[in-house]
């Protein structure tokens, strides 16, 4: 791993287009500013996390009857995902 | 027990096993790349996304819509090209369910698996608008 010290206010330029800028320490967290292309997606390590906990935790339930739902009133959309047309 | 006809909103059990390819697996499961998407009579909206290497090991899964009706998870240009998407119609969305108890479930709106029905090429994707959803959705039982 590539550790660098940084001051508030000092940045680090990733693959020419990511910019982590360290905006201010406050206690024990630090704010960071990260400034990338919205093709670039950036999340939280938790993010990943909790999800990958959620997958483990919902494989293969068994014995378990499913439950009723409540009869959706709507109808199904064409379309849930919504994407940027190019 | 067939595999529903990808190419119909409305769950139609018709179609013999068709292969569904997720080359990054499932977060947590990621050498698992082929699966299969049941749907077993009398179980309906909720299907199965079951493991091929492992039929014993499979995923409860719904459309989202019968969970909330306005779910609209943004995906990203970089997973957009990924699943080859042109028309947001092509992604078929499906959210993992997790069973609570008897008759009682949450569903992870935050992470769901969108596949392109053309390709049927999958992936578990964090949607821009990710943290607008629970990753622990309670299902609407009646």
């Amino acid at each position: 791993m590539l550790i660098l010290a940084r001051k508030p206010g000092e940045s680090i330029v990733i693959d020419g287009r990511i910019t982590v800028r360290i905006l201010r320490l406050d206690g024990d967290v630090v704010k960071v500013g990260i400034e990338a292309p919205t093709s670039i997606p950036v999340h939280r390590q938790e993010v990943y996390d909790e999800i990958q906990k959620a997958n483990l935790e919902a494989l293969s339930p068994s014995g378990v009857e499913l439950p009723r739902l409540t009869a959706s009133s709507s109808p199904p959309p064409a379309s849930i995902a919504r994407i940027k047309k190019k | 027990m067939n595999t529903i006809e990808l190419m119909e909103p409305e769950t139609k059990v018709t179609k013999p096993k068709e292969v569904i390819q997720l080359p990054l697996g499932l977060l947590g499961f990621e050498r698992v790349k082929k699966y299969v998407l049941l749907a077993k009579p009398g179980e309906e909206p909720f299907l199965w996304f079951q493991m091929i290497e492992d039929a014993k090991r499979s995923f409860l899964v719904i459309p989202p819509h019968h969970v909330l009706s306005n779910y609209q998870p943004d995906i990203s240009e970089q997973d957009v090209e990924f699943l080859d998407l042109i028309n947001p119609v092509e992604a078929l969305v499906l959210n993992i369910v997790t069973l609570r108890g008897a008759m009682k479930g949450t569903v992870n709106l935050r992470g769901p698996i969108v596949i392109n029905r053309r390709t049927l090429i999958g992936k578990q994707v964090i949607p821009s608008n990710a943290a607008e959803y629970a990753i622990q959705h309670p299902l609407p039982v009646s």
